[in-house]
């Protein structure tokens, strides 16, 4: 065991048990039904008959954070709602993913105010941003298959050497992937 | 404005014939309006003043008075103002020195379909009589004017914040002194990292 | 002891048991006296919940399954775009009202346009009127469209949901066409229309009005006899017209009830007064008639479109009033005159000083009615923006009829309301 762990990198998957188990989580990403704004209108239509998220990625809305392994956040988070947000996102049960819809989540969007958290990643750590004021529907099935594509690397480095450890490694990938972008 | 004396008021202005018709109440003459004819008689002293700006007429009133001054237009037969559209206050810090709101309360009147304003000018402080004994429907609203302003409604049933948290303590953020993105920053709640307010729009109004 | 023996599995109780063999529930007759506030379970309805229609918190407290006091909370989506409104000129103002009613966000827009145009005594040309009237009446559909569908999802006809977004797309199309965003669409402008209509607009819109009447008749079939429908809607969430005049309701809500009062009809705007539609009263008051009102809206609104077309297809006048005060040249004169690139420079990058003054306007809004008060102090900034949302206020009835209703019937109340929370909350 010890010698086929140092001679990978971390990228790689380690064990084809962990490609199945991750092909099967991004198959069938269960979302926690969380509309908060506008988004949540664009979301909801994105899951109807002409867009159709849900049948056709497996995706399936679910009332319970128990039962869901993915967040999107889709909408204004205000300082009341925030500790709500916060509840919910550790509520959910691991591996989670959080996906940020829409400027407003992003970054706050065009409420710069008292009452407006400026961004859900001051809340819950996110995964992918869908920038868009709403984005279209299209746009979100960008950032879902993008985070499929993310769902795909994730190696249970968390069963196997810690939360504080897969938790550093995201950080220094976060540091890598802020590091190429000009500020 | 209007001010007219007692004099010009008498002999200013023929009487016309049917004085509750709708015309009236879009008439130039903000005095020929008959919900001010009626309230002036009914409330002289408690009125400060009359305006017309384009077709709506805004009737300032003492606000001691505010309460019975709706409740008589409620309940007068001709003039019928059952419907309380809005009750909200303006911030006058700007544009006056005394009295710093102006709680407004916007009033229609089913059968004659016409719109009119009360306005009831109070200091920092100074409560309003509330209109909730009035329309159960002020509730909210009235809820809503405190919570944005800080404006105290005598009678209220339940004054506490509506559309802010329960434990907002950063005062009432509608005031012309509250800066537009608050005072505070926003507090960690158990989050992986604390972003402060610091300034990040270098162009347009400072706010 | 019970009259009938229990069967052998069964274990004997202890104390006073009286079964019903047919039922098989067991009534326990041994008196223990709770007190009010002990035999009461208080019941949140979270800000997260798919019932609520966004993020409404409802803090119930009940007897059994019976609502004794229900006491909304609301604020989790305070945005401040009252204070906003303060802070940026007059046409910057526009698209943040989108924000609030998003479901019929151009009838937020026109709201607010006028709301502008009547303290600036600015009236916009007759094309651009006609325009407004078919966005305004789009909207409207798609905002009961919206309605119908989360109500009815959430009482359980889980397919309304399909159908009506399935319609919804058809509007939102047509709004793309015309101005590129689906939702959050800044389609009014103060003084009309600044972008030309496209020419195969109308025969799109046409299109969906030859589509639409059939496919709300799905609707009709699915929902107006079905026994299960009526059983869970008729009688549920009574509303007496002085009940509903009290408690400010507008709207749908009041005009279930019996109360006439139509915006488009008791003081009319653009061109309403030359439009013939009628406007549906309900005669119980109940979500049932609610309900019935509302898709007979859509009906009227549909009637409305096509007599809008008709009239503005043989027009060819402008689209934007020519006020050379208040409102942007037009993009011809922009980019050839000098006086006009400059009254443009200034006017986007100063604005317009509309008098010192105050103005309100109202617009009846899908949801009730939309009001926008507006004091001007002579600056390029409004004074103080308020938008009298009608869900804030018509929300405000759900403790008085929630009272003494199941908890079931919660959902259905709310859905009846018809709230958006970004209307509500603001």
């Amino acid at each position: 065991m010890g010698l086929i762990d140092d001679r990978f990198d971390k990228n790689v998957f380690v064990t084809s048990l962990d490609f199945v188990f991750n092909w099967a989580r991004r198959s069938s990403l269960w979302w926690l039904q969380f509309g908060l704004a506008c988004c949540a209108i664009e979301m909801i239509a994105a899951s109807m008959a002409r867009f159709d998220l849900a049948e056709r990625f497996g995706m399936l809305y679910r009332a319970s954070p128990r039962q869901a392994d993915l967040m999107i956040v889709a909408g204004t988070v205000t300082k009341k709602m925030a500790p709500v947000v916060r509840t919910l996102y550790d509520q959910m049960a691991d591996p989670k993913w959080v996906v940020s819809m829409g400027s407003c989540a992003n970054v706050g969007g065009p409420f710069d105010t008292y009452a407006v958290v400026q961004g859900v990643d001051q809340v819950v750590p996110v995964d992918i941003y869908v920038p868009g004021c709403p984005p279209t529907p299209e746009s979100l099935y960008y950032g879902i298959l993008e985070l499929q594509n993310k769902v795909i690397k994730y190696d249970s480095m968390a069963k196997k050497q810690g939360l504080a450890e897969a938790e550093n490694f995201r950080e220094v990938e976060r540091q890598v992937a802020m590091s190429a972008v000009r500020v | 404005m209007n001010e007219t004396s007692i004099q010009e008021f008498e002999t200013g202005y023929s009487e016309p014939e049917d004085i509750w018709a709708r015309t009236e109440y879009f008439h130039q003459d903000v005095e020929r309006h008959p919900a001010v004819r009626e309230v002036r008689a009914a409330f002289g002293p408690a009125i400060v003043t009359v305006v017309r700006y384009g077709d709506e007429t805004t009737i300032h009133v003492e606000p001691e008075s505010f309460r019975e001054v709706c409740n008589y237009l409620r309940t007068h037969e001709q003039l019928g103002f059952v419907v309380l559209t809005d009750v909200t206050a303006v911030d006058m810090l700007k544009l006056r020195t005394t009295p710093r709101f102006d709680v407004v309360a916007l009033l229609y009147s089913l059968k004659n379909r016409v719109r009119l304003r009360i306005k009831a000018g109070v200091d920092d402080g100074q409560p309003v009589p509330s209109l909730v004994p009035l329309w159960p429907g002020a509730n909210w609203l009235e809820r809503e004017t405190f919570d944005m302003f800080g404006i105290v409604f005598e009678g209220h049933p339940n004054l506490k914040r509506i559309l802010l948290a329960d434990d907002w303590d950063e005062g009432f953020p509608l005031r012309k002194d509250y800066p537009l993105r608050g005072w505070k920053e926003y507090p960690s709640y158990n989050t992986e990292r604390m972003v402060p307010r610091t300034r990040t729009r270098w162009t347009g109004r400072g706010v | 002891m019970s009259t009938t023996a229990n069967p052998a599995w069964i274990p004997e109780f202890v104390g006073d048991v009286e079964s019903t063999p047919n039922s098989g529930t067991y009534t326990i007759t041994d008196q223990v006296q709770l007190s009010d506030t002990e035999s009461q379970m208080v019941l949140n309805m979270g800000p997260q919940h798919p019932s609520t229609h966004g993020v409404l918190r409802v803090i119930l407290r009940l007897d059994g399954e019976v609502i004794i006091d229900c006491d909304p909370v609301i604020g989790y989506l305070h945005r401040g775009v009252e204070k906003l409104g303060e802070s940026h000129r007059y046409a910057q103002v526009i698209p943040w009202t989108d924000r609030t009613d998003y479901v019929a966000a151009p009838m937020n827009n026109l709201g607010c346009a006028m709301a502008f145009e009547k303290l600036v005594g600015l009236e916009s040309p007759e094309r651009a009127q006609y325009w407004r009237v078919i966005f305004s009446e789009l909207a409207r559909i798609a905002s009961h469209l919206v309605w119908l569908g989360t109500h009815a999802l959430d009482i359980g006809a889980l397919s309304m949901s399909l159908y009506c977004f399935r319609e919804r797309e058809l509007i939102l199309d047509v709004f793309e066409a015309y101005c590129g965003a689906r939702l959050t669409t800044n389609i009014m402008e103060i003084g009309g229309f600044s972008r030309p209509i496209p020419d195969f607009l109308p025969d799109q819109i046409r299109e969906f009005l030859k589509v639409f009447p059939s496919r709300q008749q799905e609707y009709v079939d699915i929902l107006t006899a079905n026994p299960i429908w009526i059983a869970r809607t008729k009688d549920i969430g009574v509303i007496s017209p002085q009940a509903a005049i009290d408690y400010c309701l507008t709207g749908a809500c009041l005009r279930g009830s019996g109360v006439n009062y139509d915006i488009r009809k008791a003081m009319p705007y653009l061109v309403y007064d030359r439009l013939d539609f009628e406007v549906p009263l309900g005669t119980r008051g109940d979500v049932y008639d609610r309900y019935l009102v509302r898709m007979e809206e859509m009906r009227q609104a549909i009637r409305i479109i096509a007599q809008c077309l008709d009239a503005v297809e043989k027009m060819d006048t402008e689209l934007m009033a020519y006020e050379s005060a208040y409102v942007i040249p037009p993009h011809k004169g922009t980019m050839t005159t000098a006086e006009d690139m400059q009254r443009h420079f200034i006017w986007v990058i100063k604005g317009f000083s509309p008098p010192v003054g105050e103005a309100y306007f109202a617009v009846e809004h899908p949801k009730g009615e939309n009001g926008y008060y507006v004091v001007s102090d002579g600056t390029a900034i409004p004074y103080r923006f308020r938008i009298r949302s009608p869900d804030f206020v018509n929300l405000g009835v759900l403790p008085y009829v929630a009272e003494g209703a199941m908890l079931a019937d919660v959902v259905a109340l709310i859905g009846t309301i018809d709230i958006v929370l970004g209307s509500v909350d603001r």
